[in-house]
Parts: structure tokens; C-alpha cells; sequence
């Protein structure tokens, strides 16, 4: 994170993975669905209105640490590629949701 | 994931940005509720739209088309064309909701739901299976058609479905159902008029009462 110390000092606890405006938005959406379940590439995508190449690259950061999970299948017409969030991101997720209300509880209006 | 061409410029898009914790906290909450609705099966407007079309209209017509009755002779054909017609509407339009919300998922949530249309179906056509063999043992119009058929059928379904809720341990549509299934076993007592008329406007006000709460919930969350 850059800024000042004090801004460095206040962001530490969120994890810098999920804070950047489309991994949160990923995680969140993932995070919607049942324990398990998985949504296809091409939903996250509408859902989320990234481009394609975009949302990879955030994808795959996601999945390097461990906060989701890709699969390949063949569904008939080719193969598709749905993505689910692994209980590490469930709780990566949640515990940045903490971390943030405990900052923001802890800033001045 | 076959697209990569704009992988590259992407890999620098809003990353290590400074992004305000409050701007994070508005992303956070929008994308949350965003997701919710988007994968919600069941939106409150289908819901109220079903309670008061098949309910309302529907078990109001045939009870309108009894209700000067003095001699039990059974509903008019329109009325129940209307009946039937409505449960058709509300069962394509809830079907379309559903596929729209549960499309690009899958996993256990969808096969849990393929489970669930199988004891629907099952607690369905066991109640209607032994309405007809109610009526071969020579039981009254009346009965048969008059108080079992408008009460039975969805106590059986309601029953389904407060067994599902009830493992989900989802309060408010586990009330639901014991609602519908209160108002429907309570109706039997007042005749074939009391079967349609009590259950249609009491189930009307269940469901009506259950999206109004689901609309305060998702405002809440």
C-alpha cells in the first residue's frame, strides 16, 4: 500500500488480495453462492461485467493464494471453466469483512 | 478460460490502487446484495405475484362460482380454467426465475433442488392418487373434490417443503409453510365453500406477509 505511514498503518490488517475493487466483488459473489457450489466463468463475468482477460488475471491471483478454485468440464459444446470459493477464501473473506468494520468503526466521519 | 489477449493490461488494473476502506466497505455491501438477488430462486415479486394469482383469482373464482350454491354441484368450467390457468402461469414464471437465478451454478445446491422436485412430485401425486381412489370407494363429490381437493394436495406440498426449511433451518419460510398448512387443515371444517374461499384469501395473506418480510430482510442485509 502506498500514502503515508499513518494510511499504511490503518490498511495493514485488510488483506491487500482482496482489497482491490474486483477481487472484492469476486469473493463476494462467490461467496453468495451454497458451501460448494461452483459458477461458470461465463456468469461471473456477466454478473461482474469485466472483460474476459480481466477477470482471468484476477482469477488467478485468487486462486495462486488459495481463495478459490477453478475446474475445467466438458459440457457439451466445449470446455467450460467454473470457478468456486474454497473455505480458505470463505474465511480470508470474512476475515477482511471484520478487519474493515473494525477500521472504519475506528475512523472519524 | 480460453480469452488471454487482454490479460496483460489487465494485470495492472486497480491493483495496488488506494482504495478508501469506505469506498471498500460500499463496493462490499453493493456486490453482496447484487449476488443476492441475482441468485435468488425465489424474488419476493414472484412470490406476491403467485400468492395473488393463484390464491386470490384463482381459489376465488371457483369459490365466486360456488358461492351461491344451495345444493353442493360442484365449480364451474370456467372457474376452474381460470384455477388451472393460473397455477400454469405462476409455475412457468417461477420455473424461468429459477433458471435465470441457478444458471452458470452448480454443485450441490443443484442437486439437493433435482432431490427436492423429486419429493415434491411424489408428495403430489400421492395426494392426488388417493383422491381418485377416495372417489372410486364411492366418497361424496362433495368431499373429494369440494374439501379434499382444494386443501390435501397443498398440505402435502407445504409439508414437503417445511421439511426442506426445516433442515435448512430457515425460520421464516418454515412459518410460512406451517402457516399455509394451518390456514388449509383449519378450512376443511367449513365445507367446499369454506375449502376454497378460506384457504385461497388465508394462503393469499400468508405469502403476501412472507414477501413483505423477505422485502424488509434483503433491505436489512
Amino acid at each position: 500500500m502506498k500514502g503515508s505511514s499513518m494510511t499504511t498503518n490503518t490498511l495493514e490488517p485488510l488483506d491487500p488480495l482482496i482489497h482491490v475493487p474486483a477481487r472484492l466483488r469476486i469473493l463476494v459473489t462467490l461467496a453468495a453462492l451454497n458451501e460448494g457450489d461452483t459458477l461458470s466463468f461465463t456468469r461471473l463475468q456477466n454478473m461482474l461485467d469485466l472483460t474476459p482477460g480481466n477477470l482471468i488475471t484476477h482469477l488467478r491471483k485468487l486462486e495462486d493464494a488459495g481463495y478459490i478454485k477453478s475446474e475445467k468440464t466438458w459440457d457439451g459444446n466445449g470446455l467450460a471453466t467454473s470457478v468456486t470459493l474454497t473455505i480458505r477464501g470463505r474465511a480470508a473473506l470474512e476475515a477482511y469483512t471484520e478487519a474493515l468494520r473494525n477500521l472504519l468503526g475506528g475512523l472519524t466521519p | 478460460m480460453t480469452v488471454i489477449d487482454d490479460t496483460n493490461q489487465a494485470a495492472s488494473a486497480g491493483e495496488g490502487a488506494d482504495l478508501d476502506p469506505r469506498e471498500a466497505a460500499k463496493i462490499l455491501d453493493q456486490a453482496k446484495r447484487q449476488a443476492r438477488r441475482q441468485f435468488d430462486p425465489h424474488p419476493p415479486l414472484a412470490v406476491v405475484v403467485g400468492a395473488a394469482g393463484v390464491f386470490l383469482f384463482g381459489y376465488g373464482a371457483v369459490w365466486w362460482s360456488m358461492h351461491d350454491q344451495v345444493v353442493y354441484s360442484g365449480p364451474a368450467g370456467w372457474s376452474l380454467v381460470v384455477l388451472y390457468g393460473l397455477i400454469a402461469v405462476s409455475a412457468i414464471a417461477g420455473s424461468v426465475a429459477s433458471r435465470g437465478a441457478t444458471a452458470g451454478v452448480s454443485g450441490r445446491a443443484r442437486r439437493q433442488r433435482q432431490v427436492q422436485g423429486a419429493a415434491f412430485a411424489a408428495a403430489g401425486i400421492g395426494a392426488w392418487v388417493i383422491q381418485g381412489a377416495l372417489r372410486y370407494r364411492g366418497v361424496s363429490f362433495e368431499i373429494v373434490y369440494g374439501v379434499y381437493g382444494p386443501t390435501v394436495p397443498l398440505i402435502a406440498l407445504a409439508a414437503v417443503a417445511a421439511g426442506i426449511n426445516a433442515v435448512r433451518e430457515e425460520w421464516l419460510q418454515l412459518s410460512v409453510c406451517i402457516g399455509i398448512i394451518a390456514v388449509a387443515s383449519v378450512s376443511t371444517f367449513f365445507g367446499p365453500l369454506g375449502a376454497w374461499g378460506l384457504t385461497g384469501l388465508g394462503c393469499c395473506l400468508v405469502l403476501l406477509a412472507y414477501a413483505a418480510a423477505l422485502m424488509v430482510r434483503q433491505r436489512r442485509a
